[in-house]
């Protein structure tokens, strides 16, 4: 028991050595509120918060692209079940925050396990399209289930988590921060564990996983339900952060974005999401601002900018932003070797 | 009267089945030989629609608006193969994703700067604005007609291009095995962009042919392509024949879904739990379709990859 | 963003204005990127023809006008709202097409003690049992223009109507308020896909019944579609159709002679016969070379509702502006704008046809009026 408590210790301690950029970032956040106070900008601890929870959604959706190799084009639908389990329950009357959490977690858990299910049996392509057609499905769904407002959504309080009380912003935040460092911790030891080592060996080459007498199905299907349940807590707080849960939480195109998130960021990092999502979310918050300095006639049309960037990122970044730090940090290392 | 409206609908679903062919078409080979994730297919479609548009408008001629688009999207595709597509072969899914998903926004707010924010204005030209008899008392609109003969003789030329001749043959070997295909010696980099740029063109033909009947605005070929995606997914990747099947069999159950789901439910559940079921299931029928097909049969119906 | 957002005329308007002059600061949220772009635009160009008609003063403060764009997304327009009132401060905010949009933004808005006036949106939630005092409605409730084509159709005896709306909150709303005073048959009720392209399915369907008349809700670019493929497939043999926002100064640019004779009902139109309406309408006409929407008017009346409010309380306080719009008669391209206890308009609807004006541009014509001062049906539910 104490040897294996060790042994939890060292992976942890050797986890926060090698994913030092994901803590950072972390620590970023946790301080943030901090600058906010005395810059007086308290509008951007909103932008940090929805950078949190999307950023948390990509870490999650991550564990199946990016470690797993299984390219999911629908999890959106996990960060909308999670959001209307909230928006349910309350319907319902209950109010209990934790009631809601459990409630979304559970039910993405499912979602997650019939949806995993069906749609592993495919691979490349077709579960790219699998997962996206299941995700139409729902988005569908919701937009005509009138009880829950359809496609005008259903406004929402903020959830009573007792002696949390969330209508003061910064314990909303720190209470997405909080979730964020464990979601962040919990795929540490995942990707660590003999689990995440044997998921990156199926997406590296499956046959010979199998040839170890494995079931690779098992691990996919873990993984993705592991990765459905972080979506359905990003979509929990999502909801109690908007107030508001509509069926556009679910939409294709957030799917998109995650996957987007990821790549700008760099697949199969921690840091990469996270990272990915500052970047992505402060591109959208600046562009517009910046076109409409350099040429105000065009500032709405900041996409024609937007569009090209993730290109030459694509093109000129392999490895995502992270991938880009690593090789400026490997180039300035061998500059300093070399008199 | 419910046998004309049945034959009526089946029209209305080929001709939404033979446009979606022509999306699917080049869409389905750029996936299955080049292995290639294009997104931007779409954009495809709302050029050719664009630029027929304009040029009808100005030389007041729909004929002639489309003979001459029809190079203007060859070209379009020629050169994005030319300055983007062709250096992201060799990426992976993920970030061909990325890269395309990028190519959508640029050519919408290109679209959108160039010819402003507002849907173009295009209508019917004269000669098909009439109306054909498909049974006695049953009109049909003659444009429509022309679009399903439009579609059926073009999807005919593909099938005999890619069956018949010494291209074609590449073609089909390229999509059994690329790899295979370049190691004989078969210029792969010049028929790849051959490929993408008729497959462009074939989309730019639907986005042309869609233009007089939808309105011609920003992203309106984005709808579009996550159909033909539903299409090629069910068909099989990088299978023509396939395509076609599947093209027909989402037409059709589409829009004999829309039609005649509501109806048929109301016949097994009460009334007002149908007109809420109906739609909503109308909505999610083609995607239903897909997901069951491949749970069934995880490589769609007609793989073209030697397994 | 907020600088270079606001019109050229306010800027100028600042640099002439004496430095302490009091001055107001308005956060107006519209779609400006994106498919429904062309609405947006409309409102904002709106909303700049109003700052000059006033010569940049609302209520004789100094006005700046800060425009964000909401990208149609709910949780992109949650943030900027925050922006609005945190960072920008805005002492109020205004504009929103989109219900679902106006549902996220509800909340924050009215809770930070700020007035928030819709340019468009009205859902029955907002008009009814979570209605809130700092909310104010320039446009009307959703309800209120279909009950408008219910009652023309029933007073005019037709016997019985086809509908078509979209499968969404919005249509099916749309389809109810229209039930609520047409009391003939209802042929069918057909709910066609959210973002439809091709109606001819529906309208083989359609010609098969031959109902009297058809009545639809197809807004935006689904209006376009629909009504281009009623004219191509020659249903005007088959049926009557009557809509509702399925023809406006968005749509008839690109529907032109097809739309020609097609009766809709609508709170306002550019003909209305009134000095406000009159200059809006031929200024704008100048300045933009075509006929505003709807959703230009109502961003036009939003602004000269802030004018007023402020003229009317002498300050920029919420509770006081709020008591000079609850009291109504606000001077708008509408005439004077009563309000209901729920903050919603009290108005006049009228029937419209398009029709050509004297330079041959389609625009929409009064026929009569269906309405005068119709109140909404949500008003009884709303406790402040």
């Amino acid at each position: 028991m104490l040897g294996y408590c060790l042994d939890l210790m060292r992976l942890g301690r050797d986890g926060i050595r090698d994913n030092r950029l994901l803590w950072l970032l972390i620590a970023g956040f946790g301080l943030f509120p901090i600058f906010t106070h005395f810059a007086d900008l308290p509008f951007w601890n909103d932008v940090a918060m929805r950078i949190m929870l999307l950023g948390m959604a990509a870490m999650g959706l991550n564990l199946v692209l990016g470690y797993g190799g299984m390219v999911s084009f629908g999890h959106a639908a996990f960060i909308g079940i999670g959001a209307y389990c909230v928006g349910i329950s309350q319907f319902y009357g209950i109010t209990n925050g934790w009631a809601h959490l459990l409630f979304s977690l559970v039910a993405c858990g499912i979602a997650g396990l019939v949806i995993g299910y069906l749609a592993l049996r495919t691979s490349g392509i077709y579960f790219i399209m699998i997962t996206l057609a299941f995700a139409q499905m729902l988005f569908f769904l919701f937009v005509s289930l009138e009880t829950y407002g359809g496609d005008d959504g259903m406004s929402i309080d903020r959830a009573d988590f007792g002696v949390v009380d969330l209508y003061d912003p910064l314990r909303l935040y720190f209470l997405i921060w909080i979730c964020l460092a464990l979601v962040g911790l919990a795929l540490m030891f995942i990707v660590r564990s003999r689990f995440g080592v044997t998921l990156r060996a199926i997406k590296s080459n499956e046959s010979r996983v199998e040839a170890m007498g494995l079931v690779p199905l098992r691990f996919k299907i873990t993984g993705y339900v592991i990765s459905a349940v972080i979506c359905g807590l990003a979509g929990a707080l999502f909801a109690s952060w908007q107030e508001y849960v509509s069926p556009d939480i679910m939409h294709w195109t957030r799917s998109g974005e995650l996957m987007i998130i990821i790549i700008l960021g760099g697949l199969a990092t921690l840091a990469g999401p996270l990272l990915g999502a500052i970047v992505f979310l402060l591109l959208e918050e600046m562009l517009p601002w910046l076109l409409a300095v350099v040429a105000p006639a065009y500032a709405e049309n900041w996409m024609i900018l937007f569009g090209p960037i993730l290109i030459m990122v694509v093109m000129f970044g392999r490895g995502g932003l992270v991938g880009l730090l690593d090789r400026w940090r490997a180039a300035n290392k061998a500059g300093r070797l070399m008199p | 009267m419910t046998m004309t409206l049945i034959l009526e609908q089946t029209f209305n679903g080929l001709q939404a089945g033979v446009t979606l062919f022509l999306v699917a078409a080049g869409l389905t080979l750029i996936l299955g030989i080049m292995d290639f994730v294009f997104l931007a297919h779409g954009a495809q479609v709302m050029i050719g629609a664009y630029a027929a548009a304009a040029i009808t408008s100005v030389t007041g001629n729909f004929y002639l608006g489309l003979l001459l688009a029809i190079p203007v999207t060859f070209a379009s595709g020629y050169l994005l193969e030319l300055l983007i597509i062709r250096h992201l072969y060799q990426r992976d899914h993920m970030e061909q994703v990325l890269a395309t998903f990028g190519l959508i926004l640029f050519f919408n707010e290109l679209i959108r700067i160039g010819f402003g924010p507002a849907a173009l204005y295009s209508d019917l030209p004269p000669s098909l604005s009439g109306f054909v008899e498909i049974l006695p008392d049953t009109p049909y609109p003659a444009y429509r007609l022309a679009v399903i003969l439009a579609g059926l003789v073009l999807a005919l030329a593909i099938h005999l291009f890619v069956s018949r001749t010494r291209v074609g043959a590449m073609v089909r070997a390229g999509a059994n095995n690329p790899a295979m295909t370049a190691a004989l010696g078969i210029n792969i980099k010049i028929l790849f962009r051959l490929i993408f740029a008729t497959g462009a063109c074939f989309a730019g033909v639907a986005g042309m042919l869609l233009g007089p009947l939808t309105s011609v605005q920003p992203g309106m070929g984005e709808p579009l392509l996550i159909l033909s995606l539903v299409v090629i997914i069910i068909g099989g990747i990088g299978s023509v024949r396939g395509a076609f099947i599947a093209a027909i069999i989402v037409g059709l159950v589409d829009t004999l879904g829309r039609v005649f789901l509501p109806a048929l439910l109301r016949l097994i559940i009460d009334q007002a739990a149908a007109d809420g079921a109906g739609p909503a299931l109308a909505s999610m029928l083609v995607y239903i379709l897909m997901a069951m097909v491949l749970i069934f049969r995880p490589t769609g119906l007609f793989p073209a990859k030697g397994s | 963003m907020k600088k270079s957002f606001s019109s050229v005329a306010v800027a100028m308007a600042m640099m002439v204005a004496p430095a302490f002059a009091d001055n107001v600061k308005i956060g107006y949220m519209t779609t400006l990127s994106g498919g429904a772009g062309i609405i947006g635009k409309q409102m904002q160009n709106a909303v700049n023809l109003a700052l000059e008609h006033q010569g940049g003063k609302l209520g004789g403060m100094d006005a700046e006008v800060v425009f964000v764009d909401d990208q149609r997304k709910p949780d992109v327009a949650k943030q900027l709202a925050n922006r609005l009132l945190k960072s920008d401060q805005v002492d109020i905010v205004a504009g929103v097409i989109w219900s679902n949009l106006l549902m996220a933004i509800h909340k924050p808005v009215t809770r930070a003690d700020k007035l928030l006036i819709s340019s468009n949106a009205g859902p029955s939630p907002i008009a009814g049992e979570n209605c809130h005092q700092n909310f104010f409605s320039l446009s009307w409730q959703n309800d209120q223009t279909p009950e408008a084509m219910g009652k023309h159709m029933q007073d005019a005896g037709i016997k019985s109507v086809y509908l078509i709306a979209p499968n969404y909150q919005a249509g099916k709303d749309m389809l109810s308020g229209f039930k609520r005073h047409y009391k003939g048959t209802i042929a069918a009720e057909v709910y066609t896909k959210l973002g439809q392209s091709d109606f001819q399915a529906e309208l083989s369907a359609l010609r098969a019944v031959a109902p009297e008349t058809t009545m639809i809700f197809q807004p935006g670019g689904m209006g376009i579609n629909f009504v281009k493929q009623w004219k191509q497939a020659g249903m005007d043999q088959v049926s009557k159709l009557y809509q509702v926002f399925s023809v406006d100064g968005v749509s008839l640019p690109a529907l032109k002679d097809s739309a020609l004779g097609i009766l809709g009902t609508q709170t306002w139109s550019p003909d209305l016969d009134n000095a406000m309406n009159k200059r809006f309408v031929a200024d704008y006409k100048a300045k933009h070379g075509g006929y505003p929407s709807f959703y230009a008017a109502q961003a036009y009346d939003t602004i000269m509702a802030i004018d007023y409010a402020i003229a009317k309380a002498g300050s920029k306080d919420t509770a006081k502006m709020r008591a000079a719009l609850a009291a109504g008669g606000i001077p708008t391209t509408r005439g004077a704008l009563k309000m209901n206890s729920n903050h919603f308009p009290i108005q006049n609807i009228y029937l419209r046809e398009t029709v050509k004006d004297a330079d041959g541009v389609v625009t929409t014509k009064v026929i009569s009026t269906v309405f005068t001062d119709h109140a909404d049906s949500y008003a009884s539910a709303c406790k402040f």
